[in-house]
């Protein structure tokens, strides 16, 4: 069985600089794997060790993606190899872009059975990307999963769904993306570290794939910071925090907010 | 492209009043394709012009029609696909998206008709910014807030069968409904919240005992949950953390940058308390009170519990 693990290395928009005009400066936000993908390699990895398959990470983006740093805070979690796409031609692509360059890679990589993806990325946090990916691949997808075991031939996938867990029998190939605390990741030691410069990195190049063309384009018209914020305070003297107190009970009471 | 119909993919959930909302504000014909019951067919049959039905899915995942759905609405080429931001209604989205090479767009706060343009405003990254976006060169594919159950007052349209052959491979063997425990900050009225003001870890308890005063909720800013964790991760508000909207919010030592207010600025009434005057979140509130939040919060809990 191979197993491709489906990451972001992204930044997070907490440390995002963001102009009065709404223009956001990620230059300061330092990237990282994205918050809920190791779940996903942790996901991958009990499951390649109870049944002895091949755990593959792939991330796609610009050309920065692609750092010693980078590929050591992928291969120290677990991976057996890592396959990259980093190329400028996608900075700043859409999620439906970057789910076709992943669908593209696993076609490449070949002989896939399963996709993992963590909940949501970091920077764009919807949730949608693995569910094109499977929608690209014609697979099926899942989220919400919070187990999956080998099961015979195919796989025992749990969800944590509003109604409830829902418990499927699933055959691959398949997409599946995780819940944010499905599992707690492994934290990588020192010997991950170490044996992850060892382990092989496969580049593939954009134009090797066969990406279809995107139909459909965007423009950005305008942008904001988000309105909403600026409110008028009531301000209560603190000089006796006994009587600011009683005011703003007051106050709350006054306005029907308690 | 079609431009006289909006698409709404229902992905077996009567909640989805909010994707026919945007439909008709496009001013379309509403086509409803429902992967799913029967039954959910039926009730979403009395709020839109057209229901095409895929079958009864039995024990297949509603996620294994989406390949279905995707050809059904590639053949429409409609003005707009507008999908829930569901588990079911992301998949259903993510094969349309890949069939037609579509950004899926979110966060949408307004959808407008501007010269045969779908336009749309929305958040982007999490909320940092907003974002006024024209689609261009065939569908827009919305993923929207369901929000409620469909209105199922007006007369109902038939429903078209057209059976369809889900991926085959996949069962629903069991739901197991589960207890419901944990945090839900999104149903409490007052919210709590505490950020860097705090010196340490005991202190939370003074922060506890104003969230029981209030009969609410305590929450806290990031770097309580994530640098220090000294209160649980599931509580934290924020652009990562929780998006919440209480009647009330109580922000105790937390200076109010962008990233944190975000998750809370549809709040009706924000009160702060902050020993720093400059501090930016005076400026996001409605009622402040500029002290340390040491001698302020016993006051204000025993103000609350009439002990004062």
């Amino acid at each position: 069985m191979k197993i491709v693990v489906a990451y972001k290395w992204a930044p997070n928009p907490q440390d995002a600089v963001v102009g009065l005009d709404g223009t956001v400066d990620l230059s300061r936000a330092k990237p990282a794997v994205s918050e809920y993908d190791p779940v996903a390699f942790e996901l991958a990895r009990r499951l390649a060790d109870a049944t002895g398959a091949e755990v593959i990470g792939l991330t796609v983006g610009a050309a920065a993606i692609d750092t010693p740093l980078a590929r050591k805070a992928a291969l120290s979690r677990g991976l057996d190899r890592l396959v990259v796409v980093a190329d400028d031609a996608l900075a700043g692509a859409d999620g439906t872009r970057l789910a076709t360059v992943l669908a593209a890679a696993v076609t490449a990589i070949g002989d896939v059975d399963v996709v993992l993806a963590g909940d949501s990325s970091i920077d764009v946090a919807e949730g949608q990307v693995p569910l094109t990916v499977a929608g690209q691949l014609g697979w099926l997808g899942l989220s919400r999963v919070s187990s999956v075991v080998a099961d015979g031939e195919g796989l025992t996938v749990e969800r944590d769904l509003p109604a409830g867990v829902a418990v499927l029998a699933v055959r691959t190939p398949v997409v599946l993306a995780a819940t944010a605390d499905a599992v707690v990741p492994k934290v990588a030691g020192m010997k991950d570290i170490l044996n992850a410069a060892k382990k092989p990195v496969e580049v593939l190049a954009l134009a090797d794939l066969a990406v279809p063309t995107a139909q459909v384009s965007l423009t950005t018209l305008a942008t904001a910071r988000p309105a909403g914020g600026e409110r008028q305070a009531a301000m209560f003297d603190a000089t006796d925090p006994a009587a600011a107190a009683s005011q703003l009970v007051g106050a709350l009471r006054q306005a029907g907010a308690l | 492209m079609n431009a006289s119909q909006s698409w709404v993919l229902v992905a077996d959930d009567t909640v989805a009043a909010g994707l026919v909302e945007v439909g008709r504000t496009l001013s379309t014909e509403v086509v409803a394709v429902v992967a799913g019951r029967r039954a959910v067919a039926e009730a979403v049959a009395h709020a839109v012009d057209r229901v095409v039905w895929l079958g009864e899915p039995a024990d297949v995942p509603v996620e294994a029609f989406a390949p279905a759905v995707a050809d059904l609405v590639a053949q429409a080429a409609p003005l707009a696909v507008i999908g829930a931001t569901t588990p079911g209604g992301r998949a259903l989205l993510g094969a349309v998206a890949a069939r037609l090479q579509a950004p899926v767009l979110s966060g949408l706060g307004s959808v407008e008709l501007t010269d045969g343009h779908v336009v749309v405003t929305r958040s982007i990254l999490g909320g940092v910014s907003e974002h006024r976006t024209g689609v261009e060169g065939g569908t827009a594919v919305l993923a929207v807030d369901p929000r409620a159950e469909v209105d199922a007052t007006g007369s109902p349209v038939p429903v078209e069968e057209v059976a369809a052959a889900p991926l085959a491979g996949a069962r629903v063997v069991d739901v197991k409904v589960k207890e419901h425990a944990g945090v839900d900050l999104d149903a409490a009225k007052v919210v709590v919240s505490v950020g860097r003001g705090l010196k340490a870890q005991a202190d939370v308890a003074l922060l506890e005992s104003l969230a029981d005063a209030f009969g609410g909720e305590l929450a806290c800013s990031r770097p309580l949950a994530e640098g220090v964790d000294w209160i649980a991760k599931e509580r934290y508000i924020g652009i990562s953390g929780q998006h919440i909207a209480p009647d009330l919010y109580v922000a105790v030592g937390i200076s109010g940058q962008l990233q944190h207010m975000v998750g809370v600025r549809d709040a009706k009434v924000i009160v702060a308390v902050n020993s720093d005057k400059a501090a930016p979140i005076f400026a996001q509130c409605d009622y402040g009170i500029v002290g340390d939040l040491y001698d302020v919060v016993p006051a204000l809990t025993a103000a609350l519990r009439g002990t004062a």
